[in-house]
């Protein structure tokens, strides 16, 4: 085992890579809400591999979308663990994505020099969203069906877009056939590549900053 | 650092390590099943009735026609299908594969010759399905058959007969 980590760490300095990685230093009173981050990459690390699961036996047509999410729920096993992985997943992604946010926001710590990290955690936190907009229309039962066409009347309130944005995000007049492969696309392709790009430009900055101290109360100043 | 400490430390690392394994197990193992179980799966063919005995020939082969009804995955597919049905005293029943067993082709019953003929490489077989000429490694292929209620019925899965 260590001559294998010596082989590599001769040749690509991996204990380097581990020390800039992992034992960085960390500021003093940081504590439990400080995971956030780190729980967010674990369950996007368990959406990607679930997901990838269930795409090898989803059908994205509206002749077959729901009985192949049948299929995998009730034929394969193992079938309705990792669909509710992904599902719950889902939910405790957008939870604890916004979670991590409300904490860096409130103690301040998308200020300077960290500003970078902060917008792009704000796009990540969009593409959440999206994959969770997208992600449930995905099993075409009646729930996906009619939240999708209110969403899709939503973006058709906006002013001046409204209709525009409405017809694209459907494809077409109406929420059919189109629209699923187009969700699926979105959801499979577009958004894992977007979450992706994001995701390593944000831990490339938390790694090259390192992460802010929690704010200190200015003490005498209070009355 | 004092010693207290470092136990702390070499703790929590261990904890660490066990707790990562713990969950990174209890995803592996699900997934690994869920990906793998192509390998355990059986195919179920149901059996499909051909019809009375009675209308069955005896000492003379008979084309039956039937519909197949395939599950696929979520998908049902049905597919015309059919089987050579031979029968000597109208109890017992051989029910021959139709496709060749050389390269699939189907065959015909030639009742001058009392044999079948696959067209394709010239090979012939007798009416207990052993090959009597040409390329064919082995015999004609059986599916399951049994008579329920005076109706036959076969299941439509090739049993290759060893040898
Ligand atoms: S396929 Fe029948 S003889 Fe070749």
């Amino acid at each position: 085992m260590k001559k294998i980590v010596d082989w590599f760490d001769e040749r690509i300095q991996t204990r380097e890579i581990k020390e800039t990685l992992f034992d960085r230093k960390i500021p003093k009173g940081v504590g439990w809400i400080y995971a956030l981050g780190s729980a967010s990459l674990f369950l996007l690390i368990l959406q990607a591999v679930t997901g990838i699961l269930l795409a090898m036996s989803y059908s994205a047509a509206p002749d077959h979308a729901y009985a192949s999410v049948q299929y995998i729920t009730e034929q394969i096993p193992m079938g309705a663990i990792i669909r509710g992985l992904h599902k719950w997943g889902a939910s405790f992604m957008v939870i604890v994505v916004t979670l991590h946010m409300i904490r860096v926001y409130f103690m301040g710590a998308y200020k300077f020099p960290r500003e970078l990290t902060w917008v792009l955690g704000v796009l990540i936190w969009l593409v959440v969203i999206g994959f969770g907009f997208t992600g449930y229309l995905l099993p075409w039962d009646q729930k996906g069906y009619w939240a999708t066409m209110v969403g899709a009347n939503l973006a058709g309130q906006a002013p001046f877009i409204g209709e525009a944005a409405s017809k694209v995000l459907r494809g077409g007049e109406a929420l059919g056939a189109i629209t699923l492969t187009r969700f699926y696309a979105i959801h499979v392709l577009v958004l894992p590549a977007s979450l992706l790009t994001l995701v390593g430009l944000h831990l490339f900055l938390v790694v090259r900053q390192g992460i802010s101290a929690p704010p200190e109360r200015d003490k005498g100043e209070r009355s | 650092m004092d010693t207290e400490d470092n136990g702390r430390r070499s703790f929590l690392k261990k904890a660490i390590f066990f707790l990562s394994g713990l969950i990174g197990a209890g995803l592996a193992v699900p997934s690994g099943i869920y990906f793998l179980s192509p390998i355990w799966k059986k195919t179920e063919e149901d059996w499909i009735e051909l019809g009375p005995v009675g209308e069955i020939p005896k000492r003379e082969p008979i084309k039956v026609d039937f519909v197949q009804r395939k599950k696929d995955g979520w998908v049902t597919v049905e597919g015309r299908s059919s089987a050579w049905v031979i029968t000597a005293d109208g109890q017992n029943f051989t029910v021959f594969d139709p496709h060749c067993t050389h390269l699939g082709c189907p065959y015909r019953w030639d009742a001058s010759k009392k044999q079948f003929l696959c067209p394709c490489h010239n090979a012939a077989f007798g009416i207990d399905g052993e090959v009597l000429a040409g390329p064919p490694p082995r015999a004609l292929d059986r599916f399951a058959s049994k008579v329920v209620g005076g109706k036959l019925l076969i299941r439509p899965l090739s049993e290759k007969k060893e040898g």
